[in-house]
């Protein structure tokens, strides 16, 4: 359990927050207004220094929500279920806003908001895997069930991150294939590094206070009851009045 | 469009940028008040 780490102020998450934002505040001015416009799409292209390091970190989150699910299967500690909890959100949170810049990029360019094309249908699998596993959490209150089995569940849902991944190269996609400082022009390089950067900074910041959260949530409900707590039960269990 | 090259296209692009700091900033925003109520709590709860 977190205990006495709990009780400092989450520093290292605040900092990374703070560098975060200055660094997304310098990605994005150069990727707005420096970095020149792509040649077939234009300004639109622009939208690749959002899109690009979301998608690069909400796989590096999902990658840790399962590295925490196989921490807590292997070692018990319950720390491994708050980190796995914590991720699992931001994730979502990340894959969610991964497919509506998408979304968003593919209007003008394929001329569709959406198409089941292997990349997008296996990443909209992959966020409905992990929404799944996150109402499962919601609804099973005894902390050890609810542990082993999402974590059970997270291990499976995994399976498609790297199908999502490769999806590009395996199938015959309407997706490009990942962008890397070997396919993308120097001037664009730039922004697209320092607002991954700014990604991750800002999701080691997110998960580190989730995580906090869930162990605060996870002590009150190991914790054993208070002795007033205890008095009180009996009383009411008495019918009298505590 | 004109013969494959997309004209324009900033809504798209501020869209897309509105779309990704509101969802971040306010993901953000609650954590940290959420964090913050927490602590409260804490401070308050009685030592057991």
């Amino acid at each position: 359990m977190a205990g006495n780490s709990n009780e400092k102020r989450p520093l290292l998450a605040y900092g990374s927050i703070a560098l975060a934002v200055v660094l997304f505040a310098i990605g994005s001015y150069i990727g707005l207004f420096v970095a020149p416009p792509e040649h077939f799409m234009g300004e639109v292209q622009r939208i690749m220094y959002v899109h690009v390091p979301t998608a690069w970190v909400a796989l590096v989150t999902l990658l840790w929500a399962f590295v925490s699910a196989l921490g807590f299967l292997f070692l018990r500690k319950w720390k491994w279920d708050s980190r796995m909890e914590a991720s699992i959100e931001v994730g979502v949170l990340l894959s969610f806003l991964l497919c509506m810049q998408g979304s968003i990029w593919a209007k003008p360019t394929w001329g569709v908001w959406w198409d089941w094309d292997p990349r997008l249908t296996t990443t909209a699998v992959m966020l409905f895997a992990f929404i799944g596993i996150l109402a499962l959490r919601r609804f099973v209150e005894d902390p050890v069930r609810r542990a082993t089995w999402s974590a059970v569940a997270t291990i499976v849902a995994f399976a498609d991150v790297p199908i999502v991944y490769f999806s590009v190269k395996w199938w015959n996609s309407l997706h490009q294939v990942q962008s890397t400082p070997q396919t993308v022009d120097s001037p664009m390089i730039t922004p697209l590094r320092i607002n991954a950067f700014a990604m991750l900074f800002l999701m080691m910041g997110l998960v580190g206070l989730r995580t906090r959260l869930a162990a605060r949530r996870l002590e009150n409900e190991l914790a054993p009851p208070l002795p007033e707590r205890e008095t009180e039960t009996r009383a009411i269990a008495a019918g009298g009045e505590a | 469009m004109t013969g494959g090259i997309i004209i324009g296209g900033w809504e798209y692009v501020i869209a897309a940028y509105a779309i990704t700091f509101t969802v971040l900033g306010g993901y953000t925003a609650t954590l940290l008040a959420r964090t913050r109520k927490s602590k409260r709590g804490q401070d308050q709860e009685p030592s057991r």
